[in-house]
């Protein structure tokens, strides 16, 4: 459910906080307690002013705003994160967890590009376990139970520490727009915000929205419907979503998704559930943690019941009180609420994980139990699950509508393709979770930095990670339900791994992001050169199938196969590990010890990585190939056929990759389109020499002659 | 199935034109992987082989390699065991299987070295007799190269475009050929489609998305959901089958072959227009039966026929007219259908329903084209002249010819032999020329299309067994490809249909 906070309220919201654009100076800065952390240096900075003009503004203190905010602030713009309440900043608003398959990916791809999530996590977490252990270091899924409060503080505290970034209590109550600058396509610019109550602008060259389930957000308990993006927080300004429909002509639709009750934990009789242990080892989410924060001992467990028979009937007997679940509006698959979950696949029994909520907390969160009933009947419902016999509800669980923006409306920068210097992340772009809305906001917030400081916006590829295959869903697909990552989604998943998200992800996110820390840069340039080292010592190990079988006596080397065999070839085995490798030969191997899984991992992928190649690098060519934002497809004097016409108009999209995945279109309509990008590619570079010529003052006399060709050229075009 | 749209012609050209300033520009990747479901039809480095000279009986047959391993092609098939052959020199070579070491066939072999071959790439060339058992033998021995696949249609030319090869009235007529392509393409499929074949094909796709969605679901669920423990057992079992099944069928593949060696001829019209009276009149026997009463024939009837040295598959059907008639009605369904998968068509009208005044008589003819087929080719055959007035008769003969908007006229009538004559020499060149335009997609090529396919879907397969218990992840990735490789023959399959199979046979909750 809420999985953004955010910073826009109505006009009468009490907890607005600014003074004025010139003395700001004492804007509110919550004191936190200091943390000692061990994950990361804090670094504390004098608060920036509030009057002056800033780079980037985030609106929206969730996992999007706040990964959105960091990430700008890493790439060197000055930035204004805008929220509601700051004490709200890096709220769990739903469940008390990170990561997970296809979620963890992410999380590891975040901290990879240097976003705060998987060191929160690190911080945070009180039982850390790798799902999909057995099932392939591919599809690994790392995950945590956190402890909520101490997620918010990590999250808060490098907040309040990072350079250029200061953060503002307050509300939005709409964008500032105006003409666009015409060397850019786009038919709005963004200048900045206008706060409720008092009506201060404050101006930037981009914002980001990260409203979450705030804008236009109501909520239901029941059959009462009051407005609020997440239980006792008034929803969005109106203003907010009346600038994006329109002023900006937006297309929006309408999500839902809901929360479970949580529960008082010594209610509960949790020996009639079964215990689920964590780790014994807990793994880290950061490339740059070795151990969590929590630790091993110190883990708590979780419990897994089952719902019963009584549960279905409880849900059938409240359906005419439920009004949430009446309504046609779209909600999470992947998430749906016990009421469609005993709906769609009745007489089951479905599992219901009772999650702690922190070290300190007395609730228990159950995983599985998002319900919109009226209390009583919630109270009702779990009661008929025998662990939570005499249970009793601490908050009741409630469902969320709220709008987002349909996302085939951005570039793959997140930048809306209609509006200059405006950038959306997380749940207002049709997502679901927390790890999608972080992922999205650090794309974001980075691009957003990029633009505001005159920099080219930069695209992540979905054949180089899970973020990419995300964003290019969202911009080229649109969606329909909220979104969720899954391993299935990537094509490439083999080699978009979790233990590898360092290697693909942190050099570009220093030489050509700028989002990453150069001792995180340098540290990724050893790991990289330490496992080339080590895999070029495998493959200098050639040795006869008999030296091997003297030299590893336990592993079964059949004498038929190849008779000389690497030591690359060696570890692609089953039962050979890299310490086995390493013991045999200490003097060539024994200094990649801390590697030893990465190496057994990357062996056992190489061969299907090495297969995959070819077929990434022809898409990655393909994705090179921008078609211009601003084309009138309508008018575009090639072949195409009206269909394919109303495709691309539709979609907009922002390569010739991105329009061949799109359903209707031709073969013959990319070689039209491919064409059409040669030419204006080549139209350009001309355009450029000439002006480069000019300038310089060496112009040849045949200009006018080109030229005269030129329109001879555009007539004849027109003329079809 | 291939996406199709129709393509304007005129403006294509509008997109040449604006070509002519871009030349020059680096050379770009052509097509994209959905559009004709093959991938990994256009990576680099792939060496694709295709017969490229025309279908149908031939002296010599000529079949290019291109790509980074026709050296190798080259040395195992034609004994080059130590150095290449001179480039571009003709040399009379045994041709051998690479696998058996068995002589296919002597002829010639050429070789041309990068850049300076018709794709730009390393080509080989080898000219061999041109009987279908010669061929095919030849393309099945060039698949068991490694590195070498069939080409996909098209695929020499658009790697000689991204070459630069192609001059600019070649890539003038690049989106209309491809636009041809698919439509010849769209034709064999449907046509494939439609069988038994067809069938089996669709059933396997079926079964392994299935798999392929089960897997996922396992992979991506599991942990937190309800799926039960007998999942992956029952893939195991059906991976097992599948694998078993396709490589039978493998070993078994000729059957069917030849009743997709002709040109398709299809006879359609109105009923009673003499379309029965034309099919005995070619095939020079009553194969069908022919009577005053319309709507006599029902169902398809089919006849081989060898038209001056090319294998035609001739078909009547029954006629068009709107039918409560439950028999007649399918009759019609399959008379459109059969149409839909023609080569050509020959549409046959009864000349007395014509107006008198030729103007009217043309309008009234493209009205009733456009009635009975859609894209296919077609010639027009006006039956029955012999009902008309010898006047009218030469009036239409004469003013019919040429007329925009309309095919080839033939004025004839089946009871007199009238203009029988003529029309056997239009449509015998129009057999010809579908013959020889190498886009009429020859069943050799697309049978080793096929094969190729197959066989990397078994591969995949067995990769799933290899790792289903060690990695599941390794295990997943070959059920992907296998399904991608079958879907190159029935058309494509994306992440999200695996999905949509995941939340119909699942609970699945967060």
């Amino acid at each position: 459910m809420g999985h953004e906070s955010n910073g826009v309220s109505n006009r009468d919201t009490p907890s607005f906080n600014f003074y004025s654009d010139r003395c700001a100076s004492h804007m509110l800065r919550k004191k936190l307690p200091f943390l000692h952390s061990l994950l990361s240096p804090v670094s504390r900075h004098v608060g920036h002013l509030a009057g002056h003009q800033y780079d980037v503004i985030v609106v929206g203190g969730g996992h999007a705003g706040t990964e959105a905010a960091a990430a700008a602030a890493r790439v060197g713009a000055e930035t204004l994160l805008i929220t509601q309440k700051i004490h709200t900043i890096g709220a769990l608003s739903c469940n008390p967890s990170l990561g997970g398959v296809g979620k963890g990916q992410l999380v590891k791809e975040v901290d990879a590009l240097d976003g705060l999530c998987g060191r929160a996590g690190d911080w945070a977490g009180i039982h850390f376990s790798i799902l999909n252990r057995r099932k392939g270091p591919a599809v690994w899924g790392p995950r945590a139970q956190l402890d909520r409060q101490r997620y918010r503080d990590f999250i808060q505290s490098e907040l309040l520490s990072t350079p250029r970034l200061t953060v503002l209590e307050g509300s939005v109550e709409e964008l500032l727009v105006t003409e666009p600058n015409p060397e850019e396509p786009g038919h709005h610019r963004v200048t900045g915000i206008r706060l409720a109550n008092g009506s201060h602008a404050i101006s930037a060259r981009s914002v980001v929205l990260t409203t979450g389930t705030f804008l236009s957000g109501s909520l239901f308990v029941g059959q009462t419907t009051s407005p609020g993006g997440r239980i006792g927080d008034a929803p969005s300004s109106p203003g907010l979503s009346h600038t994006l429909r329109e002023r900006l002509g937006l297309r929006t639709g309408r999500l839902r998704t809901g929360t479970p009750p949580r529960i008082v934990k010594d209610s509960v009789d949790l020996s009639l559930a079964k215990l689920h242990l964590p780790d014994s080892h807990p793994t880290p989410f950061s490339f740059l943690n070795t151990h969590t924060h929590c630790k091993p001992e110190e883990q708590l467990p979780c419990y897994l019941t089952f719902t019963t028979p009584g549960v279905e009937r409880v849900v059938r007997e409240s359906l005419q009180l439920n009004c949430h679940i009446q309504q046609d509006t779209k909600g999470p698959r992947y998430c749906p609420s016990i009421e469609s979950r005993v709906l769609r696949f009745p007489g089951r029994s479905h599992q219901v994980w009772l999650e702690p909520e922190g070290v300190t907390s007395d609730l228990l969160y159950p995983q599985g139990l998002s319900m919109t009933m009226p209390p009583d009947i919630q109270l009702r419902l779990i009661r008929e699950i025998p662990p939570m016999r005499r249970a009793e509800i601490h908050t009741p669980g409630y469902g969320v509508q709220y709008d987002f923006v349909c996302p085939t409306q951005l570039s793959p920068a997140l930048q809306v393709k209609s509006t200059q210097g405006l950038f959306l992340a997380g749940q207002i772009n049709g997502t679901t979770g927390y790890e999608e809305a972080a992922a999205q906001g650090l794309w974001a917030g980075a691009n957003a930095a990029r633009w505001a400081l005159s920099m080219p916006t930069v695209t992540l590829s979905r054949t180089e990670s899970y973020i990419g295959v995300l964003i290019d869903d969202l911009v080229s697909r649109g969606v329909t339900e909220p979104y969720r990552m899954f391993t299935s989604r990537a094509e490439f998943r083999t080699s978009l791994r979790p233990d590898n998200a360092d290697l693909r992800l942190t050099p570009k996110g220093f030489e050509e992001v700028g989002c990453v820390s150069s001792v995180r840069y340098q540290e990724s340039l050893r790991v990289r050169n330490s496992l080339q080292d080590a895999l070029t010592a495998l493959q200098a190990l050639f040795l006869s199938t008999s030296s091997w079988k003297k030299k590893l006596p336990s592993v079964p080397i059949s004498e038929t196969k190849s008779t000389l065999l690497t030591g690359l070839d060696l570890l692609q085995y089953n039962d050979v590990t890299f310490e086995m490798l390493a013991s045999a030969f200490p003097e060539s191997l024994s200094s990649y010890m801390e590697f030893a899984q990465r190496l057994k991992i990357e062996a056992v992928y190489k061969p299907h990585c090495d297969l995959n190649k070819k077929e990434i690098e022809r898409i990655q060519r393909e994705e090179n190939m921008s078609l211009p934002q601003d084309i009138d497809y309508f008018s575009l004097p090639v072949s195409l056929s009206d269909e394919v016409r109303e495709i691309l108009d539709r979609v907009r999209p922002s390569t010739l990759g991105a329009a061949t995945r799109l359903e209707g279109i031709t073969p013959a309509a990319v070689v039209n389109l491919l064409n059409y990008v040669r030419v204006t590619e080549k139209k350009k570079e001309t355009h450029r020499n000439q002006r480069h010529q000019e300038a310089r003052g060496i112009l040849k006399v045949n200009l006018s002659e080109k030229k005269e060709k030129k329109v001879r050229c555009r007539e004849h075009t027109l003329k079809f | 199935m291939l996406p199709l749209r129709s393509v304007c012609g005129g403006i294509w050209r509008a997109a040449v034109h604006t070509v002519r300033t871009s030349r020059g520009a680096p050379p770009y990747r052509l097509l994209s992987s959905t559009c004709d479901g093959a991938p990994a039809a256009l990576a680099d480095a792939d060496t694709i082989f295709a017969l490229s000279s025309g279908h149908g009986r031939c002296g010599v047959a000529v079949v290019r390699v291109s790509g980074p391993a026709s050296a190798t092609a080259l040395r195992c098939m034609a004994g080059f065991t130590q150095r290449l052959p001179p480039p571009r020199t003709a040399l009379l070579r045994s041709i051998t299987d690479p696998r058996s070491t068995e002589v296919l066939d002597r002829g010639l072999v050429l070789w041309f070295p990068a850049p300076r071959s018709f794709s730009g790439e390393d080509s080989v060339e080898f000219h061999i007799h041109g009987g279908p058992a010669v061929i095919t033998a030849v393309l099945q021995a060039l698949g068991s190269v490694p590195g070498l696949r069939p080409a996909e249609a098209g695929e020499f030319t658009r790697r000689a475009f991204q070459a630069g090869k192609l001059g600019l009235t070649e890539v003038e007529g690049l989106g209309d050929l491809i636009h041809a392509e698919t439509e010849a393409q769209r034709r064999q499929a449907l046509r494939q489609m439609s069988g038994e074949l067809g069938r089996l094909y669709q059933d396997w796709s079926d079964r392994l998305k299935r798999c392929l969605a089960h897997v996922e679901a396992f992979i991506d669920f599991s942990e937190d959901e309800l799926i039960e423990d007998g999942v992956l057992n029952r893939v195991d079992v059906s991976v097992r089958d599948l694998q078993a099944e396709i490589e039978r069928h493998l070993k078994d593949e000729r059957r069917g072959e030849r009743l997709r060696g002709g040109v398709q001829v299809v006879i359609a019209g109105a009923t009673n227009a003499g379309k029965s009276s034309l099919l005995n009149k070619l095939c020079q026997r009553p194969a069908a039966i022919v009577s005053p009463i319309a709507g006599t024939t029902r169902d398809v009837v089919e006849t081989a026929l060898d038209l001056g040295g090319f294998p035609v598959l001739l078909s009547d059907t029954a006629g068009l007219r709107d039918s409560s008639d439950l028999v007649e009605r399918e009759g019609v369904r399959r008379a459109l259908e059969r149409v839909e998968q023609a080569d050509l068509t020959l549409v046959v009208v009864d000349s007395a329903h014509l107006p008198s005044e030729v103007d009217r008589a043309a309008a009234f003819l493209r009205e009733h084209l456009s009635s009975v087929i859609r894209i296919s080719r077609c010639l027009l055959v006006l039956n029955k002249a012999d009902l008309l007035p010898e006047k009218q008769r030469q009036k239409l003969d004469m003013e019919l010819r040429g007329v925009s908007g309309l095919p080839a006229v033939c004025l004839i009538s089946c009871q007199t032999n009238e203009g029988l004559k003529d029309f056997l020499t239009v449509l015998h060149s129009s057999v010809k020329t579908l013959c020889g335009d190498p886009l009429f997609g020859a069943p050799t090529l697309t049978q080793a299309r096929h094969r190729a396919h197959l066989q990397r879907c078994a591969a995949a397969l067995a990769q799933y067994q290899r790792y289903r218990d060690t990695d599941l992840a390794l295990a997943a990735e070959g059920v992907r490809v296998a399904v991608t490789s079958l879907g190159r023959i029935t058309g494509r399959v994306g992440a999200e249909e695996i999905l949509d199979i995941i939340f119909k046979d699942f609970c699945i909750g967060k």
